[in-house]
């Protein structure tokens, strides 16, 4: 059975995910011996930029370009924003284009450091995300990550996913295809109240109505635990598997405390630093 | 800034520094302890490394186990599934041991991150 990583990265004017998606290929090949398939609308980009991507991708999916009316804040730590286009509406066609029988699904903001997800390929469920995840900094409120409002349903990461083939996860993806497509619906019904289309809120929705639009077990959980820290935070250095970050003061905007983690993978969403910090 | 204040307020950030470090080195050690095995995840307690033993004492060779996400696994070798939480375990706490001790040592923020 072919195994792999595929993954989705579509510039906007200032962040350059397909820069976070050869890093991220180049440690899916370190960490986990997978290789790994790109999918963009910017392969002239990717192969001016990056002469030797052949090497690094398994294989590069073209995706259609389009200008999106999605716009969402972009934090550089807590003081600095910036409002960006948002193009994550391409995520809904990880079944059809995924070129493996089994795939991890991943953000190109996921630093991979360990090998944990190997152990998805060893289990028997076809479909796992994380539901809970930690917060480094581990103050903050947590509850928009608990459930996708105050009075709607579990919340998942999208952030990571694996699946399998199957009838039923073709299924699923097209439920997820049939939620995007009628998101204010779906956005007033499951009561989420937000403006920007999230990939998390759609998947969430998705695994609800799988599961007879209640709590249940359609989807496994990944190995192991997401760790994340936030755009108001900062990656300062990484060094292999030993991160540096400067995580937001509780109640103190502006001011940071310095933290290091290490030998296991974390979701940095602060893409800005991110692309400082990494050198591919 | 009054002196006596600036030292207080410097030594709070020590002080934050360094719970925050213990935090993140007890999550760690929440991480190493988890054995993964037949495609379940279990996660290695001093309960699962009793009730285990409890097992094996009993001339038990075989167990259905549930993993962290209440799968049952079937293990077929429950001298060898022992032998190798026991491993994980001492490994982990004695990484747990060696890391808090040299974080203990740190008296700087600068210490304690670099």
């Amino acid at each position: 059975m072919d195994k792999g990583v595929l993954t989705f990265a579509r510039n906007n004017s200032q962040v350059d995910y397909i820069k976070q998606a050869v890093f991220l290929a180049k440690r899916v090949r370190k960490y986990l011996d997978l290789p790994t398939t790109i999918a963009t609308d910017s392969i002239d980009y990717l192969a001016t930029a990056y002469p030797d991507y052949e090497d690094i991708f398994d294989q590069v999916i073209e995706l259609d370009w389009t200008n999106t009316h999605s716009l969402k804040r972009f934090y550089d730590g807590s003081i600095s924003e910036k409002r960006l286009e948002f193009k994550n509406d391409s995520r809904c066609l990880a079944y059809d284009i995924s070129p493996y029988d089994e795939t991890i699904l991943l953000d190109t903001d996921y630093i991979i450091s360990d090998d944990t997800f190997k152990h998805c390929f060893l289990q028997e469920l076809d479909l796992l995300l994380y539901k809970d995840a930690y917060d480094l900094a581990n103050f903050r409120d947590y509850s928009e990550f608990e459930y996708v409002s105050d009075t709607s349903v579990d919340f998942y990461w999208a952030t990571c996913v694996f699946f399998r083939k199957t009838k039923t996860n073709k299924i699923f993806f097209d439920l997820i295809k049939h939620i995007q497509e009628n998101w204010s619906y779906y956005n007033a019904v499951y009561q989420i109240n937000s403006v920007t289309y999230r990939n998390d809120h759609a998947f969430s929705v998705a695994i609800h109505i799988m599961n007879g639009y209640q709590s249940g077990n359609f989807a496994g959980y990944m190995p192991g635990k997401l760790y994340y820290t936030t755009d108001r935070d900062i990656l300062l250095d990484l060094q292999d598997k030993r991160f540096t970050f400067l995580v937001e003061k509780q109640h103190h905007l502006g001011e940071y405390l310095a933290i290091k983690f290490e030998n296991y993978s974390v979701h940095v969403m602060n893409k800005f630093s991110l692309e400082r910090i990494i050198n591919v | 800034m009054d002196e006596r204040l600036e030292k207080a307020l410097d030594f709070s950030n020590y002080m934050v520094t360094l719970n925050n470090q213990k935090r993140l080195l007890a999550e760690q050690f929440d991480q190493d302890i988890i054995y993964y095995t037949r495609g379940g995840q279990f996660t290695v307690t001093q309960e699962l490394i009793s009730f285990c033993h409890t097992l094996f004492a009993s001339d038990q060779t075989v167990a259905v186990l549930i993993d962290d996400n209440n799968i049952p696994i079937e293990i077929e070798s429950l001298e060898h599934f022992l032998s190798e939480i026991n491993s994980i375990y001492f490994e982990a706490s004695n990484k747990y041991l060696n890391e808090y001790s040299k974080l203990k040592k740190n008296r700087s923020v600068e210490g304690i991150i670099g």
